[in-house]
This record gives C-alpha cells, structure tokens and sequence, in this order.
C-alpha cells in the first residue's frame, strides 16, 4: 500500500497509481483543502509543494511520488496557520467565495521561499497560472509584498 | 427562481401559514439546562412544527439570532456565502441595532426543511438583493432584541425601564450606573416578550446613520481566516460513511437526448466501479445523464470515460451558434411576435420628426459561470430521510425540487418524503448554483446503490452541462433632432430564461408573471430584458422583445451575474456613444443632459415600490411574501430608487473627473470610454459610473485594458472595504467578459471544454482600478454585482475613441477591432 509523507505525517492509501495524487489527497485523505478545479493544470487550484516546489497535484500520479517526496498542502504551510503569506492573506481581505485561495497560498508560498524579494512584475508571472473567478487580483500583488515584509520582520512562520 | 416541477404542496402550504402570522416573538426557552435567548418571526409559536421543534432539546432555537448565557451571539444567516461576505455584512446590521459587542459575534447557515422553511423563510440567494431586502427587518429584529433585553435588564437591576440603555452586549441603568452583562440577564430572566406585526415592529425608532458603530466599518470579514488555512468546508469537501462517487459522462447534447443504450462492459474491468446509473430524467432535468459510480473518485471518471453510451440526440441536435443567431434576425422580422417592455411617447413619430437617424446592430456571445468550484452535490438517504448536502445559491429551491422529483421517481406524495439540505461554503456563485440537477442525479445514484453519493462535475462535465447566458441580437434606432436624442428604439431577441424557471403563464406558473405594455399583456420576461430600460430621459422611448424559444431548453438559459444588464447595458451604453457622435456632442456632456431626473427618471420618494407596475408584483413575490405576510405592509423602508437619474449623473461626474476624461493627456492609440449602469434591475438600482482607459495596437487589434475608474452609490455602506473588493471583482468580472469569455453552440453541445479553451481574466491582464464609494444615507442596495456591467461597453467606447473601431458584439476581439478599423478607414 502506498505510503506519502504530508505535513509531516505519514499517509497510507489504497489508490492505484494512476490516481491523480489531487484526489488522494483530498478525498482518500480528506486534506480537502487542496481543491479540484480543472484537472489540467490549468487554474492552480490543487497546487501543492513536492519537496519544496509549487506543483499541480492535478497533473501528478501517485506512483510518481514516494515516502521519500515531501509533500506540503495547505494545512501543513504552516502549524498555526500563521505563515506570513496566511497573515498578509487575511490582512489584506483577500480571499472571497476562497476556493482558489489555498492554491493561490501555496503558489505564493513558494515564491518567497525562493524569492524573498519579488517585483511585481516577478509576483504576476509567478500567480499567473492561478485563476480565481471572483478576480481577487488586485489584492494578491499587495499581499505577496506584504508577506514578504513580514518574512523580514521575522515573524514566526514555521 | 421555482422550477416547475416545485408548484407543488409544500410550497402552498407553506405560503398559507404564512398568512396567519401576526406577533414577533422574543423570548429565552430553557434547551439542554441553558437560557437560550431567540428572536423570532411573526408566529414562530403559532406553526405545530416549530413549536414542537422549540420543546424538543436538540432543536437549535431562534431566526435572526440566539444569544447564549455566555454572551455570545451566533447570527444565522440565510443567505448563501459565495464570495461576498453577506454573513458578515447582515451581522453587523443586528449586531448594530442589538448593542452587541462584535468580537462576541459567530455566524451560522440554518438547515433547510420543511419546518424551517417556515420559521426561516426563502432561503435564496440572487439578484443582489440580500442587503437591500434583508437590512430593515434584520435591523428591527437587532432593535427589538435590544428592547427587550433592556427591559429584562432593568428588572435584574431592580431600575426604571426609562433610564436604562445597552450598549456593547450590557444593560445599563443611567442613574446608579450599574450594568448587567446579556449573558448574566439570561440566566437570570425567562424573558417572553411579544411585538405586534406589523405596528409594534414599525414603531421601532431605528438609530440615525450618524449613530452607527457597527454599520459602516470595514470590519474583516468573519468567512476569510477559514479560507487561508484549509479548513473551510464546500460541498465538494464532504464525507459521509460509506460514501460512493458518481462522474457524469459527457451527455451527447446539453438538452434532451435520450439515452438509447450503455454498454458498461470495459467499465466493469475497472477495480472499484459500482454501477453506471441511467438517471431518471422525467422531471425535463438530466436529460441524456448516465453517472458511473464507483467507490472513489477517480475511479468514477474513468469508468464514465470507459462507458459506451448511444443516444438520440434530440431536438437540438443541429442547432448551433450560427443558426441561433440567423434565426433571431428572421424572428425579428415578426413584429406581431414581439412584446413591449418600455412604450413611453410615439416612437416612430419620433423618428418620422428627427433631422437624422441612425441604426444599428448588435450581437453578444454566449458566457457561462465557470464557477471555481465546479457543480457537485452529496446526498444520502437514512430512514426514509434524504439528505442533501450542498453548497448552492437556494437551499430552499434545492429542498423543493428534489422533493418534487423523488416524488416523482418513487411515485409518492410530496408530503410522504422528507427532505433535508445542508448548507455549505459555495465556491463560486454568479447564478451558477441556482439548479439542481447535479442534486437529482446524486439522489438516484444514492437510490440505485443503497449508499451515500459524492456526485462531483469534471471541469469537462461542468462545462458541457453549463447553464448558459443566452445568445442576443439587438437592433438599435436612434431619432436626433437639433442635437438631442428624441427618440430611441430596441429590439432584443434572445432565449427568455424565466421559462424555465418556471416564470410567467408559459412556465406553468403565474409566478413572477409580468406583463407588456401594451394592449396584448402578453408574458414578458424581465429577467431577459432588463436593463434595456435605462435611466436616460428619452421622451420616445420603446423596448421591443422577442422569445426564441429553442434557446431557452437548448442552453438552458440562466441568470449570470447581473442577469440582462450584463448584456444590455454594453449595448445600450455603447450605442448612447455612438448616438452622441452622431449628434456631435461629448459622450458624457451628452449623458449628463438625460440624466435630468425628471419624469420616470425622478425615482420612488420615502416608500415603497411604484404601484400599480408589475415591479411592484415582482419585488413583493421575490423578496417580501416569505415569510412576511403578502400585504403591502412591508417594506416600510425606502425605494432605492429615491434620487433617481440624479444619482447617475452624481457618479458619472465623479468618475469622470476622477479618471481625468477629457483632461488627462492619453498616449497613442489609446482612448478613455464611459458607461453607467443601474443594475440590477430598475426598481432595486444601484447607481455605478465606469470609466476605461484602454490602448490599441492598430496593427494587430490587441488592446490592453490601463485603467479602470468606478464610481458608486450604494446609499448606506455597510462595510465599506467589502464593497470595494466586490466592486473590483465585478468590474474585472466586466473585464474578462469584453476581453475573452465565450461560449458557443454546435450541434446541441457546448464546445468549450476546461479553461484552455474557456479563458476568464488572470493576473496580468488586471488594470489599475480606481474605486469611489459615494456614501450615503440612503437605503443600502446591493454591490455584488452591478460594477460588472460598466465595463464591457467603457472599454468598447475606449477602443472607439482609441482608433475609431467601433466593435457592437461582445466579447471584442483583436480581429473585430482590425475589421472595424477597416470600416472607418
């Protein structure tokens, strides 16, 4: 039986290795905040981080991943929820209807961890994969410098 | 909106106990050893089923609001969340009126059942409607709360009535200066107080704006740390024990084909695959559905892909977008088939008098909602009970209809099966989750296979059972005598969605029936045409309509995001510009000089909605019938209408002047274009001026949106940073509709498939967005929506004003834009 590390925890799921590790995820697992929302790779709304990096779990099969891949989804960002992206996230009022915004964190996670000083030129071509119907936008850009603000006030994010 | 299938008992019924109710209740019931503080509708005692609720303990008590000994308030919020943050923007009109403190304030979403249904009323949630409708009651049930708290609190401290007051969750006696907490008075005080309905209830003084503490701030809102974290919970993201999965197959055409045979023999080799169930599509709805269901997800959509399914295709079988629209010019022809919305003067005296006229036609595409959270729905079925387990725009429609369906299905009476609808987070509205055939499916796969059924739409699925805005072509004619606009006429032909929501005589219904202007008061569908009539003083003015009906059932024509004004105000605000270049005038000067404010222009003072019109019969049965009774008592409170015209012109002033039209130095090839809206619909109108700033390149047609500038007037801003985010959304919900969403027709099918092909506005298409609230202390409307109207036609008018391409179809494309710079070269 296939076994996943995600947030630190070990998983086990009966799947088979075609399965589209989105649904292991959320519905084998019940982590739903990784949300479905094309099956293509193309909204952003599963993104999750294979060790480290943003990755549409839509587009990736269990038997892609092992024990060994570390697998970080919205409820492991961060122990209190409290990375700075979540912070800048609530400051800024961005989420509406939300369902995109799990995936819009963890996309924007990624970048600062990488990152730590986007432009916003480098915020937009990052986010650009990510859709969001309600067109929050015209607060994500503000929120990502913000998060990163708050990176460099040291906040605790985990 | 009903469906037909929903004219049934439960709704008559329902309606007649309605009648009866006379008394608003407040009163704290003893439930599981504590004081329990409700407030509660006329009669809330007076229905057998809530009182027998109120004694039974695991009942959780109370309408608007309960209070618990711990002085904690939970507002229960009928209203569907799906982005705009009405919970926290009711709460805040009762915590306001009720003196609580707002840290103290928790949210919670009612159940949906037949007893609820009538302490609760019509849960749904449209039109942005639910603050307009919601504030002046939910303030008066706060005030009549605080009232009675007060009362009770005097008592517990041994003062005069007279000289206490609450303030932030505590009674207060002026003259000694003790206070006593709610919480403590309810542990202290059974209180049983009645109000009177309507008199007692009307008597409330209402607090003046200027006393406000609550209303008006931009308060965070109480949805939003549950959306950063992962633990908000859709209907997407529920499990029940023993729970199967259902995938839809792609249906042959989006209406009426027949399912000729299911070959399931490749599915059957797939480990997990249960069953593939042909849903019963007796009801019209599901029509062509074969589900495959299997034990998880995945499993489901490839063994709905492994399916082989043979269908007749129907009666829409060749009908495409290109035959929809041939079909609407030659309808058009037909004038005895029309109907008219809007007949003020004489029209084609109007024109005969003019020095020049000037005619026009237009076209938009198709759009549908694309929600985020694709259509899903979970229903299992315990001890005869079904329940439904959703996020969706109406648990109330929702409850009602599966209701009539299973009564259909399992040939009992609608009052023998019991229905329950759980409602959750909704990813994503706009219209969309106003159906419910995603629930009937999961219904009778759970009915099929004994167990629970997670029923959840593919991207493909969704899109290909999308509930359609509907395809419209326009011919425009405008009279010019000396400069001014005499008269003006437009013909609308489209599929009318009413239908098949059960709207007007041909819906089976009379209900939301309203009728033309004209000596035929023929059913007219409002909800297809609205917007057509404008805010402009036109002294002949005529709206011609006209019902294809084919495209209603072969897209199945639905509500998107500010319904008809999505698609008239482009049309009618793009052809106001090209009428005052024709009379050469400035588009805005040219538009200030109509929004006079005069005539039927003036809007509604002090009361109540324009008697006598059919808008007066549609807001009363929309939103005031359930559950207050029908009299024309209610609403006491003011038409949003008041100021009329006036109010545009307010807004168009300052968004012109805001975004520097006619002022501001522009780059090549780039224009700045106006439009205002009165969306949502002309008796609920929200006052909203859009300004674009938009640049061209003549050699391709791409155009690139630099700036949005909006200008509002909503009256009382309840939560201002709120109504800012959904002004954004909306106008970059405007944005992507002129810029790139369509949807198309062939062969009876959709032939968008996922985003790839289906392309809303991401990130770096945004503009700059300059918002102006313009506060007042009128009656709130609503802000949801109406912002995304202004747009489509502002950058249409830019690009004119850019290159001189004038575009009348919407969406615009690069190539439209070359065609159109051709015509004027």
């Amino acid at each position: 039986m296939p076994q996943l590390s995600i947030n630190g925890q070990s998983y086990f799921t009966d799947s088979p290795p075609d399965a589209p590790l989105l649904w292991v995820i959320r519905e084998d697992l019940q982590l739903t905040g990784t949300k479905y929302g094309c099956g293509l790779g193309v909204c952003g709304s599963c993104t999750v981080h294979l060790n480290g990096q943003p990755v549409r779990s839509c587009m990736v099969k269990l038997g892609d991943v092992d024990s060994n891949t570390v697998i970080t989804t919205i409820e492991g960002l961060d122990p209190g929820d409290a990375h700075p992206v979540q912070k800048a996230w609530i400051e800024a009022q961005v989420p509406q209807c939300g369902y995109c915004q799990s995936g819009q964190i963890m996309q924007a996670a990624a970048l600062l961890a990488a990152n730590p000083n986007p432009t916003s030129e480098e915020i937009v071509a990052h986010m650009n994969g990510n859709l969001c119907r309600c067109a929050t936008y015209s607060r994500i850009v503000g929120a990502v410098h913000r998060a990163a603000d708050l990176m460099k006030e040291g906040v605790n994010h985990g | 909106m009903v469906n037909p299938i929903t004219t049934n008992p439960v709704t008559a019924e329902t309606e007649k106990t309605v009648m009866t109710r006379r008394e608003f209740l407040v009163r704290s019931t003893v439930i599981a050893g504590s004081g329990f503080f409700s407030i509660g509708l006329p009669g809330l005692l007076a229905g057998k089923n809530a009182q027998a609720a109120l004694a039974t303990p695991a009942y959780t008590p109370a309408i608007w609001f309960t209070i618990t000994p711990d002085g904690k308030t939970t507002m229960h919020i009928v209203k569907a969340e799906m982005g705009q943050h009405i919970g926290t923007g009711l709460a805040q009109v009762i915590a306001e009126e009720l003196e609580v403190r707002w840290e103290d304030v928790r949210l919670d979403s009612p159940l949906e059942s037949v007893e609820n249904f009538s302490v609760y009323g019509l849960a749904y949630t449209v039109n942005s409607g639910s603050v307009t409708t919601e504030f002046d009651r939910i303030a008066r049930a706060g005030a009549a709360g605080r009232i009675a708290l007060v009362e009770a609190g005097a008592g517990v401290l041994n003062a005069k009535v007279a000289d206490c007051y609450a303030e932030s969750g505590r009674v207060i006696d002026k003259a000694s200066r003790r206070s006593v907490g709610y919480g403590e008075i309810l542990q202290k005080v059974k209180i049983d107080r009645k109000f009177s309905y309507p008199d007692d209830l009307k008597g409330i003084t209402l607090k003046d704006p200027s006393q406000y503490k609550i209303i008006g701030k931009s308060l965070a809102a109480l949805d939003i740390p549950a959306k950063t974290n992962g633990k908000a919970k859709y209907g997407i993201d529920v499990f029940l024990p023993n729970m199967a999965y259902g995938a839809l197959v792609v249906p042959r055409s989006r209406y009426n084909s027949k399912v000729l045979s299911i070959d399931d023999s490749d599915a059957k080799k797939i480990p997990g695959f249960i069953k593939a169930v042909k849903i019963d599509n007796s009801m019209g709805k599901c029509t062509g559905w074969v589900v495959a269901v299997a034990d998880k997800f995945p499993t489901a959509m490839k063994a709905a892909k492994a399916l082989k399914v043979k269908w007749d295709a129907g009666p829409y079988a060749s009908l495409g977008s290109a035959e929809m629209l041939e079909q609407y010019k030659q309808l058009s022809k037909d004038e005895k088939q029309s109907a008219n919305w809007v007949l003020e003067g004489d029209v084609d005296k109007g024109f005969s008098d003019a020095d020049k006229t000037l005619e026009m036609e237009y076209t938009t595409d198709m759009v549908c909602h694309a929600t985020m959270e694709p259509l899903n729905a979970t229903v299992q079925q315990i001890n005869g009970e079904w329940h439904v387990h959703v996020g969706t725009q109406s648990t109330s429609f929702a409850r009602m209809t599966l209701t009539g369906y299973l009564s259909s299905v399992l040939k009992k009476k609608p009052e023998d099966i019991k229905v329950f609808v759980h409602q959750y987070l909704v990813g994503g509205g706009f219209g969309g989750k106003q159906d419910y055939d995603d629930i009937l499916a999961a219904a009778y796969c759970a009915k099929e296979t004994g167990r629970p059924v997670k029923l959840i739409h593919t991207r493909e699925t969704n899109f290909a059972t999308s509930f359609a805005r509907t395809p419209t072509y326009h011919k425009l004619k405008a009279g010019i005598k000396k400069g001014e606009l005499v008269a003006m006429n437009q013909d609308i032909v489209c599929g009318w969605m009413g239908a098949r929501f059960g709207v007007g005589k041909k819906g089976g219904t009379d209900w939301l029936q309203l009728d033309s202007w004209d000596e035929k008061k023929q059913d007219i569908d409002q909800w297809s045409i609205g917007g057509s009539d404008h805010w402009y003083n036109v002294k002949n003015h005529r709206v011609r309509a006209w019902n294809h009906e084919n495209t209603t059932w072969a897209v199945q024509a639905s509500a998107l995001r500010t319904v008809s004004n999505s698609y008239n105000i482009f049309v009618v605000e793009s052809f106001m510009d090209e009428v005052a270049l024709a009379a050469g005038r400035d588009p805005l000067e040219f538009r200030l000089a109509m929004l006079n404010g005069k005539g039927g222009n003036r809007g509604i003072p002090n009361s109540g909605y324009p008697a006598g019109t059919g808008s007066d019969y549609y807001m009363d049965q929309l939103w005031i019938s359930l559950p207050w009774p029908k009299e024309k008592s209610w609403p006491v409170y003011e038409s949003a209408t008041v100021g009329g015209a006036l109010r545009l012109a307010n807004c168009l002033r300052v968004a012109a002047g805001k975004s520097g039209y006619g002022t501001k130095k522009l780059p090549p090839n780039t224009g700045m274009g106006i439009a205002v809206t009165a969306a949502e619909e002309r008796q609920s109108p929200t006052w909203v001026a859009g300004i674009a700033e938009v640049t061209v390149d003549p050699a391709t047609g791409k155009f690139g949106i630099n700036k949005i500038t909006i200008a509002m007037d909503p009256g009382i801003a309840v939560n201002p940073a709120n109504i800012e985010a959904q002004i954004r959304g909306s106008a970059l919900w405007g944005a992507s509709q002129i810029m790139s969403e369509k949807l198309t027709l062939k062969n009876g099918a959709f032939e968008q498939s996922n985003f790839h092909e289906y392309q809303p506005i991401r990130l770096a298409q945004v503009p700059q967005i300059d918002v102006t609230i313009i506060q007042s202390e009128r009656h709130p409307s609503g802000v949801g929506e109406p912002a995304s109207t202004v747009v489509a036609p502002a950058v249409a008018n830019a690009i004119a004003n850019a290159v001189g391409a004038r575009v009348r179809h919407m969406p615009i494309s690069p190539e439209a834009v070359l065609a159109a710079m051709k015509i004027k070269a």
